[in-house]
């Protein structure tokens, strides 16, 4: 712990909490999130394990790095890379105004970086502005993978309660058990609306049934036609027939018709209707993205 | 995460060469013969095997807790932590890191107990001497040693894919199945791609089969020495077990075993 010399407190997490720091040698700009061992059964918890051996794979420009894992006395400590907020702060910064060519960067990386995710089988589960970083420079990166998981076979369920409310898909919450990369491309939805009207969260549900109401009132409730299927989820149950009576073009009045072409394919209730990331990157609205940002090399560094 | 074995760090961090091996195991080879050394191991895979099964764990969990094992001692010498100790240890990381859930400390020492009890007896005469406190650390120092690489790519799943294509045969699949299984006790997974593992091991299956698949082999763009040397090893492993009574030597075994200072912890 010697390398490393404690700046700030930058955030308080499930398991511990971040510290911004320097490096002693190199002087370095990190951040380091703290593990707690609780004394009790579980050992190291299991989303700390799954934040390391994930990110220990996962290398892109999109993606946060993780340099290093430090062992001291019973306590485990990531370093990560910085980045200067998370785009939540950076909402709360704007006073209800963003560049759309910053909505259309950040969207594009987001996707870049799920992209790849899920060319590696890996399902973020848990995306929403706090857990994404940007930099001053306009990069941003996914954080925060204590709940992703690699998918292959589905041997088993996977466990419910993973996706904050806000950003988390219908048939999640109608108690879903499979998940597949659909799910992280219902959040990236959601938070390509909330970029496009600068910070106003698009669905801010306050329960299960409020966040469904509030779905289905936008784009109207899914029939067994247009989601074969849907009512057999273990949480099913129905909803008013709502007529999808607000146009999209109300919710993000800036957004143009080809973004909000976007985020209609993304916003689909039925999740094999869902776009893809790779096909989200391909979509019209990024034509006119500035080619620095699109041919932005991204192997691995 | 099939596919992209290539960046993974099982890849470019845990693929030792041969020489690495003989390198690191030097200090424990001046104690036992190399053939002593690999029945200690062939020992612990067993024990890392009965207790996934008892805790009623996927195979896949299993072939990770046991390619865990061998990474650290491939690392370490037998005397840095009581195998018996990081074995059940290998089990408990390899459940969370698979997604299996935490088994709980209580159920993995009393399963350790029951186990050490009544299938292992032959080789050890006391009870089983460790405790929570004990794992916990020994998760800890096993994380440290392993750099953290924790996502280990199996043979299965090309296993799966290669009988698939053959077409599909019951028979065929079971049996190389096991014979994969059976390679957690060579040295293989510290050498060798899981893919090249599965092709090695479906050779095998076939020669004890009988069954003529030359051509099909032939088309697989695949290193055929690489194949060969797997093959080696595990009927290396065939032809060990034909003479060995492990209920016999065991006991000999372990205690000729180099093994941690009493006082101290590590
Ligand atoms: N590398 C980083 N650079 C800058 N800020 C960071 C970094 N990592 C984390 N933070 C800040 O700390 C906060 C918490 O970190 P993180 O989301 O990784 O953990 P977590 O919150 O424990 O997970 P969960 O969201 O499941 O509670 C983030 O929202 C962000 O504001
Ligand atoms: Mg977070």
């Amino acid at each position: 712990m010697q390398k490393y010399e404690k700046l700030e407190k930058i955030g308080e997490g499930t398991y511990g909490t971040v510290f911004k720091a320097k490096n002693r040698e190199n002087l370095e700009i990190v951040a380091l999130k703290r593990v707690r061992l609780d004394d009790d059964d579980e050992g190291v918890p299991s989303s700390a394990l799954r934040e390391i051996c994930l990110l220990k794979e996962l290398k892109h420009k999109n993606i946060v790095r993780l340099y290093d894992v430090l062992h001291s006395d019973k306590k485990l400590t990531l370093v990560f890379e910085h980045c200067d907020q998370d785009l939540k702060k950076y909402f709360d910064s704007l006073n209800g105004d963003i560049d759309p060519d910053v909505v259309k960067s950040f969207m594009f990386q987001l996707l870049r970086g799920l992209a790849f995710c899920h060319s590696n089988n890996i399902l973020h589960r848990d995306l929403k502005p706090q857990n994404l970083l940007i930099n001053k420079n306009g990069e941003l990166k996914l954080a925060d993978f204590g709940l992703a998981r690699a998918f292959g076979i589905p041997v088993k369920c996977y466990s419910a309660e993973v996706v904050t409310l806000w950003y988390r898909p219908p048939d999640v919450l109608f108690g879903a058990k499979l998940y597949t990369t659909s799910i992280d491309m219902w959040s990236a939805g959601c938070i390509f609306a909330e970029l496009a009207n600068a910070g106003r969260p698009l669905f801010p549900g306050s329960d299960v049934d409020d966040q469904l109401r509030r779905i289905f009132k936008l784009l109207g409730t899914p029939t067994d036609e247009t989601w074969s299927g849907m009512n057999q989820l273990p949480d099913y149950k129905p909803f008013p027939l709502y007529q999808p009576n607000m146009s999209i073009s109300q919710v993000v009045p800036k957004l143009g018709s080809r973004g909000r072409d976007l985020l209609q394919r993304l916003l689909v209730c039925n999740p094999f209707g869902r776009m893809s990331a790779d096909d989200a990157m391909v979509h019209p609205y990024f034509t006119d993205l500035n080619p620095s940002i699109k041919n932005d090399r991204c192997e691995r560094i | 995460m099939a596919g992209n074995f290539w960046q993974s760090s099982h890849h470019q961090q845990w693929l030792l060469d041969k020489q690495d091996l003989i390198r690191e195991r030097k200090h424990d080879l001046s104690i036992l013969s190399e053939e002593e050394y690999q029945k200690i191991f062939i020992f612990f895979s067993s024990v890392i095997q009965t207790l996934g099964e008892q805790l009623k764990l996927r195979q896949q969990v299993i072939a990770t807790a046991t390619v865990y094992f061998k990474r650290f001692y491939a690392r370490n010498s037998l005397k840095c932590i009581d195998p018996l100790l990081l074995a059940p240890t290998c089990i408990f990381l390899a459940s969370k890191v698979e997604e299996f859930g935490v088994i709980s400390n209580s159920r993995l020492i009393s399963t350790c107990q029951t186990v050490i009890k009544n299938k292992f007896n032959y080789a050890y005469l006391q009870e089983f001497p460790y405790r929570t406190n004990h794992i916990l650390e020994c998760e800890f120092y096993l994380l440290e040693n392993l750099d953290c690489c924790l996502i280990v790519y199996q043979p299965y799943r090309p296993l799966l894919q290669l009988v698939q294509d053959i077409g599909h045969e019951e028979q065929l699949l079971t049996l190389a199945w096991r014979v994969v299984n059976d390679s957690l006790r060579t040295d293989v997974s510290l050498l060798y791609p899981p893919y090249q593992i599965a092709i090695g091991c479906l050779q095998i299956a076939c020669v004890i089969l009988q069954k003529d698949q030359k051509a099909w082999f032939a088309e697989l763009n695949v290193d055929i020495e690489k194949i060969q040397e797997i093959a080696r090893y595990i009927i290396n492993l065939f032809e060990l077990w034909k003479t060995y009574d492990e209920k016999k030597e065991i006991q000999g075994l372990l205690s000729k075993m180099p093994k941690p200072k009493p006082a101290q912890q590590r």
